[in-house]
């Protein structure tokens, strides 16, 4: 990486990025479309782009997206 | 004893879940999705009439209380040398507070996705929760890591930086002393150029992710800004309104 590219990448604010808030209700849903093989930025771009930058944000996607890989869906009467 | 601790909390968070359901104001919505079967179950038999209410969450405790401290592990590195028991109570308290939050939201459940991937997040934002407040208090940020004083040694110019490269980081420098808001200053200090956790920093200055993340773009933007005056525009800048 470039010295300008590493300058670019500290200052990146992208237009367009949701947010923290805007991924919380639709995280699930958003792991889903990843699960499926799909990509999810074509539903939900806001949040793709602010997945890039936010590392709080993606933190809690890794997580969501291996818990769902590792524990699966369950059945409650199993 | 870790058993009679679950059952217990379970009892109580389905208990206190039940009050709260009654007190929230519910507003009949058309579902968004047809949830599939499985799902479709899991929100029945959580509903607290139920005959095997009492089953559905135990299950569903023990699901996220395995998820909880699987993220516990991934987070390791952050969790200093919390192990052992104490790092099994924190799933424990991680498992417990997700299960009530969804027995509380189980109707707002939409079918957008699977039930299991819903509940998922709701301890995985449990765990980062715990796993920054335990930081924050084990591992308080000094008056350097939110004081603006120079550019870190990977943004400094070098001797051999050609002309531009030394006028574009001077150019930085002043915009961070000169165009910032002092919150502004210390978000942008803290997180991008000294790599304080979002969260840990929303602790800190008593506010939340959201908020700061909102601080930290707008400092950015109007880093950008400044630089694109001062004749040094960045490659992509799209940052610009």
């Amino acid at each position: 990486m470039t010295d300008l590219h590493r300058l670019d990448e500290l200052l990146r604010a992208q237009e367009g990025d949701a947010g923290c808030a805007a991924g919380v209700p639709i995280m699930g849903q958003y792991v889903e479309i990843e699960l499926r093989g799909e990509d999810p930025s074509e539903r939900f771009p806001g949040t793709a782009i602010h997945l890039r930058v936010c590392a709080g944000c993606r933190a809690d996607h890794d997580g969501v997206l291996d818990a769902a890989r590792r524990f699966g869906d369950l059945d409650p009467e199993e | 004893m870790r058993s009679n601790r679950s059952g217990t909390v379970i009892g109580l968070v389905t208990r206190r879940a039940v009050v709260l359901l009654c007190r929230v104001v519910t507003v009949e919505r058309p579902p968004a999705a047809t949830p599939d079967r499985t799902s479709r179950r899991w929100v029945e038999q959580l509903h607290s009439g139920h005959p095997r209410h009492e089953h559905a969450a135990a299950r569903l405790h023990d699901v996220l209380h395995r998820a909880a401290m699987h993220e516990l592990h991934r987070r390791r590195g952050r969790l200093g040398a919390l192990a052992g028991p104490e790092l099994d109570d924190v799933a424990q308290q991680c498992a417990d507070d997700a299960l009530m939050k969804i027995l509380v939201r189980i109707d707002a459940f939409e079918g957008r996705s699977r039930f299991t991937t819903w509940a998922y997040a709701f301890v995985i934002f449990e765990v980062s929760s715990k796993v920054a407040r335990h930081a924050w208090r084990h591992h308080p940020l000094s008056r350097d890591d939110l004081t603006w004083d120079h550019l870190p040694d990977t943004l400094t110019p070098k001797p051999g930086d050609q002309a531009e490269r030394r006028e574009q980081l001077a150019a930085l420098t002043k915009a961070i002393e000169e165009d910032l808001t002092p919150r502004q200053r210390e978000v942008f200090v803290a997180i991008a150029l000294n790599d304080v956790p979002i969260d840990v920093l929303a602790l800190e200055l008593g506010s939340n992710r959201n908020a700061i993340y909102k601080n930290l773009f707008d400092a950015r933007r109007r880093l950008r800004a400044s630089l694109a005056a001062a004749g040094h525009p960045l490659p992509e800048d799209e940052g610009h309104a």
